[in-house]
């Protein structure tokens, strides 16, 4: 049995090795869901080691990662610039185009309201003198234009024009010294001139001391002249001054349109009497 | 002919800043006059025939300014004549002294327009306008000298006349 046993010692050992490693495999397996002594023993040497070198391959893995993006984020962030620029630039054009639209449609509110031909420009230069008061519009001879017709804009007047070329005019502004325009007071019908100041206000001139006029009272074109028709508006009175002495009043007219930032203007096309 | 051109650039640069640009930055009184400039630069450094220029820049000017066509002509004439007769007892070489001529040069012009506007009384009472924009203008056509006198281009242009 012993000579048996020596023959045959590397198969017993082999199948005893293999049987006690089933046993222990079936063994286990009632209580597979818990870790037993050895396990618990490895595992709980070996999870250390294994955060540490799971931290290094993540941080090596996100180097790597990172590189990659970065490739692509250079390309991306040139795209995303110019969307950024495409998008910005659409949306001042569309503010803008908002704005002219309100603009326009202010214009075109008065033009329905005159019930008279006129003709749209746009401003496209200013006095180059800071004394006079001119300003360059788009439309000339070519488009019907003649010295002397008036230009308009929403709010009110803003003046008539002088040296009308092809293809541009020039419209000298109420606010201007050589310029004059019939006016009256709505509120009490006091007549008067309204001349320019060269400041930026107009005076009523000729104005009887005698006659009603308050802060705060509209001041319309008369139609007299024959250049503005009747009612259109040209300001606000903002300072009436009363002497002891003299037949007149001083009258301050500030215009109702902001002639320091017109960009749309209305011409009406009729011809000024001589 | 390339200095003719330079010339011609400069001027056209310097009405289209003035009709269109400038203003949308530079609000009353402070308009500057950039051709009073020119008109400086031709009565120190130039002869007798840059009468002409300037008489003509007065006329370019007035077409852009104001409704009296030979009003810049003729103060841009005078003015370019009294720098003409005077130009011989300046040191035209300082860059300070350009600067101080065109000040005082836009303080002539200016009082010419006064005297003008005031002998054919067409528009009464822009004499309070005049002068209350008359130092305002002076201080900002001298700032835009200063600048451009600084061009190393233009004092190349000086040295080689």
């Amino acid at each position: 049995m012993l000579e048996l046993f020596r023959k045959y010692r590397k198969y017993f050992i082999i199948i005893s090795l293999l049987l006690a490693a089933f046993i222990f495999y079936s063994w286990n397996l009632k209580n597979k869901e818990r870790a037993n002594l050895l396990e618990r023993g490895v595992l709980n040497l070996m999870s250390p080691v294994n955060s540490v070198i799971a931290g290094i391959n993540r941080g090596v893995a996100g180097i790597w990662n990172d590189y990659l993006d970065l490739l692509e984020v250079r390309k991306e962030n040139k795209l995303l610039r110019h969307n950024i620029k495409v998008l910005n630039e659409r949306l001042i054009n569309g503010n803008e185009a908002l704005l002219a639209n309100e603009r326009l449609k202010k214009l075109l509110d008065m033009k329905n309201l005159l019930q008279i031909p006129s003709l749209a420009a746009s401003v496209i230069g200013e006095d180059t003198s800071p004394w006079f008061k001119t300003i360059m519009i788009d439309r000339g001879e070519a488009d019907g234009l003649r010295e002397g017709m008036p230009v308009v804009a929403a709010d009110g007047i803003i003046g008539l024009l002088v040296k009308v070329v092809a293809g541009s005019s020039r419209v000298l502004i109420i606010t201007d010294h050589a310029s004059g325009v019939a006016g009256i007071i709505q509120r009490s019908r006091a007549r008067g001139v309204v001349k320019g100041k060269g400041d930026g206000t107009c005076s009523l001139e000729f104005s009887l001391a005698s006659e009603d006029v308050k802060v705060g009272d509209t001041v319309i074109t008369s139609g007299i002249g024959g250049i503005f028709p009747k009612g259109l508006k040209i300001g606000e009175v903002s300072m009436v001054k009363k002497g002891e002495y003299g037949i007149f009043q001083t009258v301050e007219v500030r215009p109702s349109v902001n002639l320091a930032r017109i960009e749309d203007v209305l011409i009406l096309l009729q011809q000024p009497r001589e | 002919m390339l200095t003719a051109l330079k010339i011609f650039l400069f001027i056209t640069a310097a009405l289209l800043l003035q009709v269109t640009i400038l203003p949308a930055y530079f609000a009353d009184p402070f308009k500057p006059n950039l051709l009073i400039i020119a008109v400086t630069y031709l009565g120190l450094k130039t002869g007798r025939g840059g009468g002409f220029i300037a008489f003509g820049l007065g006329l370019l000017q007035d077409c852009f300014s104001g409704i009296y066509l030979g009003l810049n002509g003729f103060s841009f004439l005078s003015v370019y004549l009294i720098l003409n007769m005077a130009a011989d007892r300046l040191y035209t070489n300082s860059r300070n002294l350009m600067i101080l001529v065109v000040f005082l040069a836009t303080i002539v012009n200016g009082f010419l327009h006064l005297i003008l506007l005031l002998v054919f009384p067409t528009a009464t009472g822009i004499y309070m306008t005049i002068l209350a924009a008359l130092i305002p203008q002076a201080l900002v056509n001298t700032m835009f000298s200063s600048l451009l006198f600084s061009f190393p281009r233009l004092n190349a242009l000086e040295e080689s006349r």
